[in-house]
């Protein structure tokens, strides 16, 4: 859309962050210190599955450390994920094992006035353990017989037995399915399987917490919801929510791993208040990658169409390897037949998603939720339909898609509002023309060492979790907009920013708003206590739900602005506007028909002060009640080596419909990122696990198959552009970006390698060495 | 990590003194790229350690009686920079440009590498195909071993307890040779090798292959030679026909296994590509005669 008539939006401008971070001088979680402060150590579990015999901390104490144990914590079991409504949220944890049920898992913790002493208590700390079989495949975890990893876990309140190590499944049927598929011409399926694959995110896990001396805690976390944190530590520790103040810190990446409450939050409190002083506790980085995985999937899924290409319904069955514990499997099961039924218009489906408990790292968000897993499958048989089907892939996906107009319910059943906004037609005709499409190669007529392979896959990801209903997925935000005495804005917000600049995005919507110049925007500070509710940075929400509360509260202090001027002016607040004087360098209130009836927003700003009136702001909650598909699709060029099985990216276009672009410079970075996030999935990355339930890698990078980067696509090779969009219910036209940037990417190079090998994958990672053997028993080898 | 002392000589004697004395309790430490790992993960208990990188003696590059010679505490990041490395130990260069990261690169030491004798070890290589040696001090004096002869197998060497590596040697490489490292990772960079390759070939004035020799890391026990493969290739052009035939044979002399990295049968296959691309290389590489 045409950019020019807004001040701030869609212009490449310098985030606020980006000296401090360049610099060195940022403070994340693990840079606090406080005056009296000692260090955590967790005591890690060396077995996978074991009932805790017995812990004895006397040697650990004798060196004066604070030592806690099961005895210790408040004996409450909760989900560290409280996205979903309360009544329909599983509970299966404590803060430390009752009994364990994955290795690394926190059997104790420690602290001590160094981190030396924690690290020499922790070891001193004699644990007797009943080792139990371990489980780590999901198939085998739900066979009759099979140990159990839990007896019973909450629903609610109330305590449910588990059964054959199912933590719970869901079943969708809409239309009629049977008929559906009696009438298809032609049938299509395939059977995917995708990897548990850590997050990998820059920052280890940290946290500080001081206990207050009204009995309250002040917690610095890494974490995507201050929010949250602070319910959930006031719901295990019974404390007044009023006393519980959590601080935002600057998060180095989460990629979805801090969507709940980190396993170290709850310690490090438990830790604080039995010491009485504050304590910081860090997890390193081989306990971090035990802590958290992408969800592992056996996906099943058929698609059923006419021969002119008509899809005509869908049956699913996924199987989610979810690991030791339960971090709301329930809606990423909802999700992710959403995520089908929302990339194409299935109006018959028939899913049955089940979520299985394994000795493995708990299973949470991970850029997309399903999203990318689904895609994968989806959009793998979507090719192949094509070709069956002896039609184009790209016009196949263009007669199917959900569009402007159609019902979309990406976040589940309960998520359903309708799509406003669509750039996919341009998307996918400016893709193929960058990746020279009609002139791709045609699978199997190559031969030789190095073989070029094209490939499509096109995905979206909502833009929040609103809805016109409130559903079981709680979203919405809170922001609070005010002028300073020298007109200059703080925008306060809960809302956080994962490292992809959401709040500068939230900065220059209300300077947009506010006709103000974007340097006079502060992003101030923010803590529970003097902030309104944001649920928290996920579902590619952050610019579309945040920046939709700061643009009402902003649009409230625009009528505050203009009938404060009014009363000033002498003028009708009607008869007034607001604008942006660039001489002046700040907004302006004047009435269009008298010229000389002007006062700057300073002006407005400093006579309230002086003459003891008021300060101008405004605080608002918004629940957006739409949920607008963020559109991407993903054109890759790959060359696939047969001697070794490496594969190469050789171009990509990345194409997004975010609607309005906020920050193009940001923009493409999501873009960027995306395809190399995804680059790693399709290609590289997976957790292995010994039969003993420890990872491969033993949490060490070296094995840990995360691509780095010489892996990455050189930046002059992706071509990245934008929808020429605008979606009504976003501030200023805008939705979301981030999660939809990777979501098709994996499915992509999948049909890339196809296209250049002829031979399809239908498991991730499509690693050198899978790609070497399927070559030799093509017998195309040389 | 657990507890420990750290013994730190100034000077070479000193070192030696005190390993004579407190050996095998006694653990010589450099970059501790290996060695502190393996004490964070309790795979090994280390009563005393010896840091070593005051040691002048082991450190510095230089020319003698025709070799090169390497201190054993020379980083692997030095020989990235060092002048003599580039000119007559490029392999070496090359296999240290591609070991692990810039961070390890920075600490870890070539004497380290080859003293924690990982079938991995990437600078092992290179130097089996230059016909190195490594040089043992102890009190009783030095003594030098052939580098195929001083890996035994994983994490096991000749070094007796009471020894210091204290220096790498190998004769300059010929006018009219050639030869190159490649290591295959689960990535670019920061990886451990799943198989590495050295060659180093020297023709004779009519062209023909005068001497070959072809290392293999990751594929046994130890670092090998593939010498089967070296064989066949002496008195012949260095033909693709009979450079096939190389990397063929190299593939049958490994022994590798399966683990998280790779398959054995995987390794066997890499091996042949990576001895294949090495050799047509190199024999491109030498300027055949006026």
């Amino acid at each position: 859309m045409d950019h020019s008539k807004f001040n701030v939006l869609g212009k490449a401008t310098q985030r606020k962050d980006s000296v401090a971070k360049v610099t060195g001088s940022e403070r994340y979680s693990i840079d606090i210190q406080l005056p009296r402060m000692i260090y955590g150590r967790i005591l890690s579990s060396p077995y996978a599955h074991a009932r805790i015999k017995g812990v004895d901390v006397q040697d650990a104490e004798a060196m004066g450390a604070v030592c806690i144990t099961f005895d210790d914590i408040p004996h409450v079991r909760y989900n560290e994920r409280i996205i979903t409504i309360p009544s329909v949220l599983h509970k299966d944890h404590f803060i430390l094992a009752d009994k364990v049920r994955r290795m690394a898992e926190a059997v104790a913790a420690v602290a001590a006035e160094t981190e030396a002493l924690a690290e020499k208590a922790v070891r001193a700390i004699k644990v007797e353990y009943e080792p139990l079989p371990v489980l780590i495949d999901p198939f085998q975890a739900m066979q009759s017989g099979a140990e159990p990893i839990y007896d019973t876990i909450l629903w609610g309140e109330e305590e449910i037995q588990v059964e054959n190590n199912i933590a719970c499944s869901r079943q969708v049927e809409e239309g009629d399915v049977d008929q559906a598929f009696a009438e298809a011409d032609v049938i299509v399926e395939g059977t995917f399987k995708t990897p548990k694959i850590y997050h990998a995110q820059m920052e280890p896990k940290s946290v500080v917490c001081r206990p207050e001396s009204d009995g309250g805690l002040t917690i610095w976390p890494t974490t995507q919801s201050i929010h949250n944190v602070r319910i959930l530590l006031g719901e295990i520790f019974n404390i007044p929510l009023s006393k519980v103040n959590v601080k935002r810190v600057p998060i180095g990446g989460t990629f979805g791993s801090s969507i709940q409450m980190n396993s170290v939050i709850p310690i490090c409190a438990a830790l604080a208040l039995k010491a009485r002083r504050p304590v910081k506790l860090t997890l390193t980085r081989e306990e971090d990658m035990h802590d958290h995985t992408r969800y592992g999937t056996w996906i099943a899924l058929k698609l059923a169409a006419k021969k002119d290409g008509t899809l005509l319904g869908a049956k699913m069955e996924l199987v989610a390897d979810i690991g030791a514990h339960n971090i709301q499997p329930y809606s990423f099961l909802g999700v992710c037949v959403g995520w089908l039924v929302s990339l194409y218009k299935l109006p018959n489906v028939r899913y049955r998603g089940t979520a299985v408990y394994t000795n493995k790292a708990p299973s949470c968000a991970m850029q997309g939720f399903g999203n990318p897993q689904v895609t994968f499958a989806a959009e793998t048989l979507m090719d192949e339909l094509a070709e069956k089907l002896g039609t184009d892939s790209l016009e196949l996906r263009l007669k199917n898609y959900i569009g402007l107009g159609d019902t979309f319910w990406g976040q589940g059943p309960l998520v359903r509002s309708i799509v406003q906004s669509d750039g996919v037609p341009e998307l996918l005709r400016q893709g193929a023309e960058i990746i020279d499409w009609e002139n791709r190669p045609k699978p199997g007529s190559q031969s030789g060492r190095f073989r070029r392979g094209v490939g499509l896959a096109r995905g979206f990801h909502t833009s929040s979790a609103g809805a016109p209903q409130p559903g079981d997925v709680i979203d919405f935000s809170g922001a609070m907009v005010k002028v300073n005495q020298d007109g200059s804005v703080d925008v306060i917000t809960a809302l956080m920013d994962h490292g992809g600049g959401t709040l500068d995005a939230l900065a220059k919507i209300a300077a947009e708003a506010l006709c103000v110049p974007l340097e006079k925007v502060n992003l101030a500070p923010a803590e529970t206590r003097s902030t309104v509710y944001d649920c928290v940075t996920h579902a590619t929400r952050g610019v579309y739900a945040g920046g939709g509360a700061v643009l009402k509260a902003a649009e409230g202090v625009r009528q505050e602005l203009l009938e404060t001027a009014a009363h000033y002016l002498n003028v009708m607040p009607d008869a007034l506007t607001l604008k942006l004087d660039k001489q002046q360098s700040q907004g302006v209130v004047y009435a269009p028909s008298i010229p000389e009836k002007r006062m700057t927003i300073s002006e407005i700003a400093t006579r309230c002060w002086t003459e003891s009136w008021k300060t101008i702001a405004t605080v608002e909650s918004y629940r957006p009640v739409n949920c607008p598909p963020a559109y991407v699709t993903v054109f890759v060029e790959v060359e696939v080596d047969t001697w070794t099985g490496e594969v190469r990216t050789k171009r990509a276009a990345m194409g997004s419909d975010c609607g309005t672009v906020i920050n193009p410079d940001m923009a493409v970075g999501q873009l960027e990122g995306g395809l190399s996030k995804g680059m790693g999935y399709a290609l590289c990355e997976c957790n292995q696990w010994e039969p003993d339930g420890q990872i491969a890698s033993r949490g060490y990078w070296v094995d840990a198959k995360t691509p780095a980067i010489g892996e990455t696509p050189y930046v002059q090779d992706i071509h990245s552009y934008f929808a020429d969009s605008y979606e009504p219910s976003g501030p200023f036209g805008a939705k979301g970006i981030g999660e939809a940037a990777t979501n098709p990417v994996a499915a992509a190079y999948a049909n890339a390698v196809y296209n250049a090998i002829n031979i399809r994958f239908y498991e991730l990672p499509i690693t050198p060495e899978v790609i070497l053997k399927a070559v030799e028993e093509k017998g195309q080898s040389k | 990590m657990p507890e420990f002392d750290l013994l730190m000589p100034q000077t070479l004697p000193e070192a030696l003194e005190m390993l004579g004395d407190r050996a095998p309790d006694l653990t010589p430490l450099a970059g501790g790229t290996n060695v502190i790992v393996y004490m964070r993960e309790d795979r090994h208990r280390y009563k005393m350690l010896m840091d070593l990188t005051r040691l002048n003696e082991l450190h510095g590059v230089r020319r003698e009686d025709g070799h090169l010679v390497l201190g054993s505490a020379t980083t692997i990041a030095e020989l990235l920079t060092d002048p003599l490395i580039a000119e007559h130990g490029a392999l070496l260069r090359q296999a240290a440009a591609v070991f692990a990261s810039p961070l390890v690169r920075n600490r870890a030491t070539v004497g380290g590498n080859l003293v924690d004798a990982s079938p991995a070890a990437d600078t092992a290589p290179p130097l089996l195909v230059m016909n190195a040696e490594v040089e043992l001090a102890s009190q009783k004096g030095v003594r030098r071993v052939p580098m195929d002869e001083f890996m035994v197998g994983v994490n096991e060497t000749l070094r007796q307890p009471e020894e210091l590596l204290v220096s790498i040697r190998w004769p300059l490489p010929a006018t009219r040779s050639a030869g190159g490292f490649s290591k295959i990772g689960l990535r670019k960079g920061a990886v451990c090798s799943v198989v590495s390759a050295a060659v180093m070939v020297e023709k004779d004035e009519d062209g023909l292959c005068q001497s070959a020799r072809i290392a293999l890391g990751a594929v046994a026990t130890r670092p090998i030679r593939a010498y089967a493969a070296e064989e066949i290739l002496v008195g012949q052009p260095l033909k693709p026909q009979i450079i096939d035939l190389a990397g063929q044979l190299s593939a049958e002399t490994v022994k590798p296994i399966d683990d998280i990295r790779g398959s054995a049968d995987y390794r066997r296959r890499m091996v042949e590509v990576l001895v294949r691309r090495l050799l047509s290389r190199a024999a491109q590489e030498i300027v055949p005669r006026e």
